[in-house]
């Protein structure tokens, strides 16, 4: 008892002041960054991606498509120009609505309005807003994930980072949820959980895709058990880019969700 | 006992249904047998010479051979050596004799091997799916080498069957896929009289990716980064094995700094784990303050990782040949800091916890995996260790440095979670130590050496002791530094069986305790 009351005095708080203080971000692998100005369009990063990130459009150079990076850093390691580096970005959550150009194949089986899933997402968003105010409830779906993600998720619960104080909750049922935050890369197995998950949510609600898995199949991409991403199945509202992100990063994320950044 | 001894040996006792035997790698003795034998055989090998069978895995070799192949490996622990079997398969007629009636740890394996290839082990006896559910329609093998890996099938709805248990007041409770808490998903029926459970049947396999299929015809480099998402909290360990394969099959030999430096990121890995587990149980009979010191703990050796190198889960680490920085060198000083911060907080609240008789109280008898059924299984890592099983890769078939460092397998014998949870808590200790000492005499040099071209058709085992236990993966390596086959079996897929058995006789409220306890992994077993 009094050795519980010591160890709660020695240890008052440990929740970081994060996203109010910036991280000391000085280790962290984010972000990778091309310097086109060094690039000499070897294509030496293109051939090697494991998850096949990189792209070539004609006039820009060689981009990366970060919602399927690893940050493995192995294009930093084979770019004889030293044109990549990692950098130390973690905060890489988007809406990103323009990659997303083929809409859910598969629509639950609500009468929606024919309007196109940006329209609707800017209305969910607002009646969050409006209805929410500052408070949102969670439900994580682990729909194919490595565990990574999941673990990361666990860990924005820490007391570390305690979602818990921005009001912000975990909760146990879809029912009972504003969010769905769906890790992993919608496998054959689980599309129909998936998809029955979020047909369970009420109304409006958001959807948070989480590492590369869900934004879009990361490294496993195109097998005979796994879609592209999430959002094959259902309207993503935000991406998190990361193989797993870190807490901080989905912190972010969510926080960007609703506007509360 | 080195291999030729034990070729000898098997000569002496088997001379009649052998084809032919290579050794490779060191300690591993293949044998091609008659499928007409290897009943006999293996149940010879496992109750006789007393190797248990730690995988079996089926290979597509029509175009090397014009066969289907299937391996036996069992494992000589005493003597660090490798026993695998192998028979040919005709593929106008795929059928093999099954041995899982007898060799209990089998049934999993040939339901995976009837699912992928579609070759039937004959008289098994419970031939079920384990991979597919109803979705996947019949007739469709995709670990074939004419199978398509982007090919999709349209959805099926067949029935999938589960055990029934029936008598006055028996009940199922279905639970899953999506779970109450932030896990992965897999579906649990339980047969119960009341509370206590009568049966409990798991459906896993809700995140199968096909990893398998995926890895092959691809570079060895891409499949190493496939190797270390298997399962993400034991990315280290998978895409160390993954590595180990890989070296052995070049007959390349890592520098030694390299070797004392994954001994430090293994187990860091495993202090991660097992604290993660530790802080889990906590919360499990709602002790919030012991849960909230683990989760501490943890998040301590997060820290640890990521001033080592950037990567909180350990990614980008490893490379096949070494490792791709010398992320230890000047960060002595920090290793040292954080370890002895992390043992002076573990002592301190291991003491709490274990004075405490109403934590201690639902952690004694609770979820009891008995030694025998452990055996039968192959149980494995501390769910094994616990139950009187005290093997330990790390000891068994040594690997990096650890042959060359002061360490303990600690044993317990009453399979319990309480068991369990000593386990892990002297295994942390022990991890500490090894983290300490592998800084301190790391010697000087290179980090990695490079593995060059591999010679196409070679293969070899990785085995390694992940924070879940034995970690066994066998690559066949194909043309141009390609992969052929890559056969993975994470340690959770020895212990979900055995789980299956330990909250039998448990009350329902227990059995997140107990699953807590074991901490499967449902990704590594997935695959």
């Amino acid at each position: 008892m009094f050795r519980t009351i010591g160890k709660i005095i020695k240890y008052p708080r440990l929740t970081l002041k994060y996203p109010a203080k910036p991280m000391d971000s000085r280790f962290f692998i984010g972000k990778p960054e091309i310097d086109q100005s060094k690039c000499n369009n070897c294509g030496e990063c293109i051939s090697r991606c494991p998850s096949s990130a990189f792209k070539t459009d004609t006039g820009s150079g060689i981009s990366i498509d970060l919602n399927r990076c690893l940050f493995c850093s192995l294009c930093e390691d084979v770019c004889k120009a030293g044109a990549i580096c990692m950098t130390d970005k973690f905060e890489l959550a988007s809406r990103n609505i323009k990659s997303q150009t083929n809409p859910p194949f598969i629509v639950e089986d609500r009468n929606l309005p024919q309007t196109d899933f940006e329209q609707i997402g800017l209305k969910i968003k607002n009646k969050i807003n409006r209805i929410f105010g500052r408070s949102l409830q969670i439900r994580e779906v682990d729909a194919g994930s490595c565990n990574g993600c999941d673990y990361e998720i666990t860990a924005v619960n820490n007391p570390i980072n305690d979602i818990e104080r921005f009001g912000i909750h975990f909760v146990a049922s879809p029912r009972h949820a504003d969010m769905l935050l769906v890790t992993g890369t919608a496998s054959r197995n689980m599309e129909l959980a998936l998809i029955k998950t979020y047909n369970a949510t009420p109304d409006p609600k958001l959807v948070v895709a989480v590492g590369a898995c869900a934004c879009s199949g990361g490294i496993f991409r195109d097998s005979y058990a796994t879609r592209n991403g999430i959002n094959t199945i259902v309207p993503v509202d935000v991406y998190i880019p990361g193989c797993p992100p870190r807490p901080q990063a989905i912190l972010y994320g969510i926080l960007k969700a609703i506007e509360r950044l | 006992m080195n291999v030729n001894d034990l070729k000898i040996k098997m000569i002496e006792l088997f001379s009649d249904s052998f084809m032919y035997s290579t050794e490779l790698n060191g300690n591993e003795l293949y044998i091609e047998a008659d499928s007409g034998n290897i009943r006999d055989l293996c149940l010879q090998v496992n109750s006789n010479l007393g190797f248990p069978l730690v995988s079996m895995f089926a290979n597509d070799e029509r175009q090397l051979n014009g066969n289907f192949a299937v391996y036996y490996v069992f494992a000589d622990r005493e003597n660090s050596l490798a026993l695998i079997l192998k028979i040919l398969i005709n593929p106008e007629n795929p059928i093999f004799p099954s041995v899982s009636d007898k060799l209990y740890a089998a049934a999993a394996y040939e339901r995976e091997i009837h699912d992928m290839f579609g070759i039937t082990p004959l008289n098994h006896p419970g031939l079920d799916r384990i991979v597919f559910h109803g979705n996947w329609p019949e007739g469709l093998y995709p670990l074939r080498k004419d199978y398509d890996r982007s090919y999709k099938p349209p959805f099926d709805k067949l029935e999938t069957r589960f055990s029934k248990v029936e008598g006055e007041g028996i009940y199922e409770i279905p639970v899953g896929p999506v779970h109450a808490g932030i896990i992965e998903p897999g579906h649990f029926r339980f047969s119960v009289a009341g509370e206590p459970i009568i049966n409990l049947e798991a459906q896993l396999s809700y995140v199968h990716k096909g990893i398998e299929k995926l890895s092959e015809d691809e570079s060895i480099e891409k499949c190493f980064y496939i190797s270390e998402r298997i399962s993400g909290d034991e990315t280290f360990s998978n895409s160390l094995a993954f590595c180990q394969a890989v070296e052995r099959a070049a007959g390349v030999k890592i520098p030694e700094r390299a070797e004392f430096s994954r001994v430090v990121f293994a187990e860091i890995e495993r202090l991660t784990s097992h604290l993660g587990d530790l802080g889990g149980i906590c919360t499990d009979v709602a002790y919030g303050f012991a849960a909230y010191q683990f989760q501490m703990l943890r998040a301590w050796t997060y820290n640890l990782a990521d001033q080592l190198c950037g990567m909180r889960f350990l990614r980008s680490v490893n490379k096949p040949g070494g490792l791709r920085k010398d992320f230890i060198e000047g960060k002595q000083k920090v290793i040292a800091e954080y370890t002895e911060k992390i043992k002076k907080e573990l002592i301190d609240t291991v003491d709490i916890i274990k004075s405490k008789s109403m934590f201690v109280d639902r952690v004694e008898n609770t979820g009891i995996l008995k030694n025998e059924i452990a055996v039968d299984l192959n149980a494995v890592g501390p769910a094994g260790r616990a139950s009187g099983i005290r093997h330990d890769v790390r000891k068994d078939f040594p690997y990096a440095a650890y042959g060359k460092l002061e360490f303990n397998v600690p044993e317990h014998g009453n399979g319990d979670v309480n068991c369990r949870m000593n386990v892990k808590i002297e295994e942390c200790f022990e991890a500490i130590s090894l983290i300490q000492q592998a800084t301190e005499i790391m010697p000087e040099g290179k980090i990695c050496e490079s593995i060059g071209d591999i010679v196409p058709y070679r293969f070899a085992l990785g085995m390694t002791e992940s924070p879940r236990g034995e970690n066994v993966h066998w690559i066949m390596t194909g043309k141009n530094n390609t992969v052929f086959r890559y056969k993975i079996r994470t340690p959770s897929f020895c212990n979900w069986p055995a789980l299956c058995h330990a909250v039998k006789g448990n009350i329902v409220p227990d059995f997140p305790l107990i699953n807590k306890s074991f901490n499967l992994s449902y990704a590594g077993n997935d695959l």
